[in-house]
């Protein structure tokens, strides 16, 4: 690895060498609205965000949110639950401490503490905006380790149909289309993807020291999202949206696992002058899990999550001074699962907020917020400051400072679940859990000097009150069962740091490098037992690159060429000896390093045709056992793709 | 929006309920059971249907897991441990399996417990736990046929063909689950028969195991060289719960 990591030094320095052209591609001029809610250039964003743009995403040809963030960003892991349901690991935060948003709306759904990634499909994303830290003062709940906001397109051309397609291994193909009208007052987009997988068998080496997969789970998605934009007058925007999505998974050929999610919303922005705007929306979710019994052609559901959230913004410009940001939101959360104690549930949650981003001096700018969250089901409530500090020293260097408070409150589940997990013991909740609650300091450095752009950051998470499964045990009265609560665990720090390196140069050539580091120290629980922890931890190092060569041929025939790879580092996971009787102890389990690069070339033929051949895992990468983090890989996997612009077709 | 706070496109879903329609020549048992077998007498069926179903068609036996430690459990337990999981007595034999790894076929014997053999009624034909089958001295034979109806008038189309007795076994009868996560079980040791049992097949990997059904009609012949027809139509509960049988049946055949 050591060789590799120099050698990727060596070419990205001596194409630094090569370097001549000045920088304008680097996105800065591109406004983002994460970090602080209302729109700022990424360069002038007191809050350090990682922008994806719509570029990167094409050069990725990523199908969904969790096939984009591994290959672009490091600290990112995507494995395995013990049902082998997807769990993300962002820099030691798990999937219940990082917010997804379309749009700025949450999602509603949840497994094994993560959203179904697969609903965000890549089709008609505009850019990605990725926070990391504490976002609770803004976004409330989930937001402790940051946010991750998809921001759709909107329809810029008259009209425009792209028709795409895709096949690779394991009868893996992918389709999709997306259609856009723009008018003098209307605005739509129209996008469908289809996807389908087989399952396929993977193998592995005799003896290993933790569980390993023998079965990589395909499937099949539909996602159907539209977008109406009405324009009646300058200044006053109207969106409504809807989308629905499918999938099913087969474990079970008698009885496919499905998941539907039904998606709308509206929402009205109006800029009533130069310097106050309003925004207030409506938003529908409800993501349900059934069961397809074949034989009787039944499909039962057996959990379903709905929110329904309404939403107010409102910001005033104090011209050159600063911007007031006031917000409220309020969500009724519903969920039903045959697993609760209860089967329903539900709680109405509500908050206020405040944010104030002064412009101190053309050198200065200061962010401060506090939010107020009131959770009806147990009356529990929080308060949530944010303090972020931007100083720009020289023109196209930012240094960032900021502390933020970052909290969970405990989820329905958490607090009602009772579940017989297949014998092995009785997942309970506990309706006494209080708020995880985390203290997230971080400092951040960007600069940019002609086509080269770096960005070093570190950050540091004080955990307090974990929420997770905690000790195995038996009841006093009950030596046959064992029993694994939800509780609070012991304080716990999560800390590490990003190195990120960007360039441009003549000829075509562009690349990334990115390296991170992690180091989450995992907790035990208030009495000092290690716990079972319910997912491996963060790896301490990672690495990914992307290097691609961009060349235009002729008027109708262009080729890009691209590089791509990441790099994760071995992990030590404290385990038990023996679930059943853990005074045998504890014992460290290494799962091994890897590293997966991905080739790919796409020709364009005209304006509107690209056929796109990538080669997946070119070193060819079979990990000798298949552990609920290895990469989902058997192999070399060749992808061909197809896109054509028919607006473009003249 | 108020119908919205608990979701919408209910329609969408079907809602199962406890109760099961059984047709004439059927048969529903909730064979789920890890612990007990399901006796199942084709004369009292029949009755239960001409008297419209009044009264269970099977007898419930606990499989027994408690340990003999008389004389005679001691005995076994020194036979057993000499012999090296051979010597088909009855209890509990311990295997560990792959089922995280290669599966079911890579086991190792780990372990015998001595019981009391099996108790069983006076009279049944066949008897059902979860994915096994067994038969009362009898011998089954799996046709290519997919419907009882379709079937010739008579068993005498099968006189000549092979069937296949019950089996000792002491890998498949799945009953003690303490252990299930370090990929030990506990056998009940039984004779079994391959042939019918194949009618659910369980395979792991992968993790949670799959259910097969094969469809087909069996034919099982017993000692007093009647035969009965069975199919298995369904291995899921209303609720999604499995091994519990929906079997199609008649007897006489």
């Amino acid at each position: 690895m050591r060789h590799l990591i120099i050698s990727i030094l060596f070419v990205c320095g001596a194409a630094f060498s090569a370097a001549q052209q000045p920088d304008s591609i680097h996105h800065l001029n591109d406004v983002v609205v994460t970090g602080t809610r209302t729109p700022k250039l990424l360069k002038d964003t007191p809050i350090q965000t990682r922008l994806i743009t719509a570029a990167d995403i094409a050069k990725a040809d990523a199908t969904n949110v969790e096939d984009l963030l591994q290959q672009e960003m490091p600290g990112v892991e995507f494995s395995y639950a013990m049902n082998q349901q997807t769990h993300m690991n962002f820099c030691g935060f798990g999937g219940q401490s990082i917010l997804f948003l379309v749009d700025g709306e949450r999602l509603a759904g949840e497994t094994m503490d993560d959203i179904d990634f697969t609903r965000l499909n890549m089709a008609n994303v505009e850019r990605i905006e990725i926070v990391k830290g504490a976002a609770s003062a803004l976004y409330g709940s989930n937001a402790g380790g940051g946010v991750i906001n998809l921001i759709t397109k909107e329809a810029t051309e008259p009209w425009t149909l792209n028709l795409n397609g895709r096949i690779a291994r394991h009868n893996e193909q992918r389709y999709g289309g997306t259609f856009g009208t723009k008018g003098k007052w209307l605005r739509n987009n129209l996008s469908i993807q289809h996807t389908t997988m087989d399952n396929y068998g993977v193998s592995n080496a005799s003896d290993p020291t933790a569980r390993v997969i023998s079965t990589i789970y395909g499937g099949k998605t539909w996602n159907v999202k539209d977008q109406l934009t009405y324009i009646p007058f300058e200044g006053f925007k109207l969106t409504g949206r809807a989308g629905y999505f499918f999938r099913q998974l087969t474990r079970t050929p008698d009885t496919p696992e499905r998941y539907r999610d039904f998606s709308a919303g509206l929402r009205a922005a109006w800029k009533m002058s130069e310097q106050d705007n309003i925004d207030v929306s409506y938003s529908f979710d409800q993501y349900d899990k059934s069961d397809f019994y074949r034989i009787r052609h039944w499909d039962v559901r057996d959990y379903s999550n709905v929110q329904n959230i309404v939403r107010g913004l409102y910001n005033h410009s104090f011209n050159d001074t600063g911007i007031l940001t006031l917000g409220t939101d309020f969500m009724r959360d519903y969920l039903m699962n045959k697993n609760l104690d209860v089967k329903e549930k539900h709680q109405n949650t509500f908050d206020v907020f405040t944010q104030f981003d002064w412009t101190v001096s053309p050198h200065w700018e200061m962010v401060s917020a506090v939010r107020y969250d009131y959770f009806s089901d147990g009356k529990d409530s929080h308060f949530t400051p944010k303090l972020t500090v931007r100083y720009q020293p020289i023109n196209n260097m930012n240094i960032r400072f900021g502390y933020g408070m970052g909290f969970r409150a405990p989820t329905l589940k958490e607090k009602y679940y009772n579940f017989d997990m297949a014998g092995i013991w009785i997942v309970q909740g506990n309706a006494n859990l209080k708020s995880e609650q985390s203290h997230n300091f971080n400092l951040s450095a960007d600069y940019t000097k002609e086509q080269y752009n770096l960005t070093i950051a570190a950050y540091y998470n004080d955990v307090h009150n974990k929420l997770a499964t905690g000790v195995p045990f038996y009841k006093p009265n009950d030596t046959k069962q064992l029993y694994l609560n939800y509780l609070n665990l012991n304080n716990y720090s999560v800390y590490g740091g990003e190195v990120t390196l960007q360039a441009r140069w003549d000829g075509g050539w562009s690349g990334r490098l990115s390296y991170a580091y992690t180091n989450e120290q995992l907790p035990d629980d208030k009495d000092g037992n290690t716990v079972n922890n319910q997912y491996l931890p963060a790896r301490k190092h990672a690495l990914t690159a992307r290097f691609d060569w961009e060349h235009k041929f002729s008027k109708d025939y262009g080729l890009r060429a691209s590089l791509s790879g990441r790099y994760l580092s071995r992990v030590k996971s404290v385990e038990y000896v023996d679930y059943y009787d853990i005074a045998q102890g504890t014992s460290t389990i290494k799962y091994p390093a890897y590293t997966l690069w991905k080739l790919s070339v796409v020709q364009r033929f005209g304006k509107a045709v690209k056929v796109t051949t990538a080669l997946d895992n070119i070193l060819n990468y079979k990990p000798q056992y298949h552990y609920l983090n290895s990469p989902l890989t058997d192999g070399i996997n060749l992808m061909v793709g197809l896109s054509i612009d028919l607006e473009k077709l003249k | 929006m108020l119908s919205s706070c608990h979701g919408m496109f209910d329609d969408l879903y079907d809602t199962p309920t406890e109760s099961i329609d059984i047709r004439e020549g059927q048969l529903y048992v909730d064979a789920s059971s890890w612990l007990d077998w399901y006796y199942i007498d084709f004369h009292a069926a029949n009755h239960n249907a001409a008297e419209g179903g009044t009264f269970s068609s099977f007898v419930k036996e606990a499989i027994p897991i408690e340990e003999l430690t008389n004389q005679e459990g001691i005995e076994r337990l020194d036979n057993i441990e000499g012999l090296e999981n051979t010597g088909n007595a009855p209890g509990i034999y311990t295997y560990w399996y792959d089922v995280f790894g290669v599966g079911l076929s890579n086991h190792d014997f780990r372990g015998f417990t001595p019981t009391a053999p099996q108790p069983e009624p006076e009279a049944w034909h066949i008897a059902v736990h979860r994915n096994n089958v067994r038969t009362n001295h009898g011998a089954a034979y799996e046709t290519t046929y997919t419907s009882i109806n379709d079937l010739p008038k008579n068993s005498e189309t099968f006189r000549d063909s092979t069937f296949t007795p019950d089996e000792w076994n002491e890998l498949d009868v799945w009953t003690v689950q303490d252990q299930m996560l370090q990929g030990l079980i506990g056998n009940q040791g039984i004779e079994v028969n391959p042939v019918l049992s194949s009618w659910l097949k369980m395979d792991i990997p992968p993790m949670p195991p799959t259910y097969t059904l094969n469809n087909h009609v069996f034919i099982v012949r017993f000692p007093d060289d009647t035969c009965a027809a069975l199919q298995l139509e369904n291995y899921q509960s209303p609720t999604g719960t499995k091994c519990c049988l929906t079997i199609n049946y008649k007897y006489p055949y």
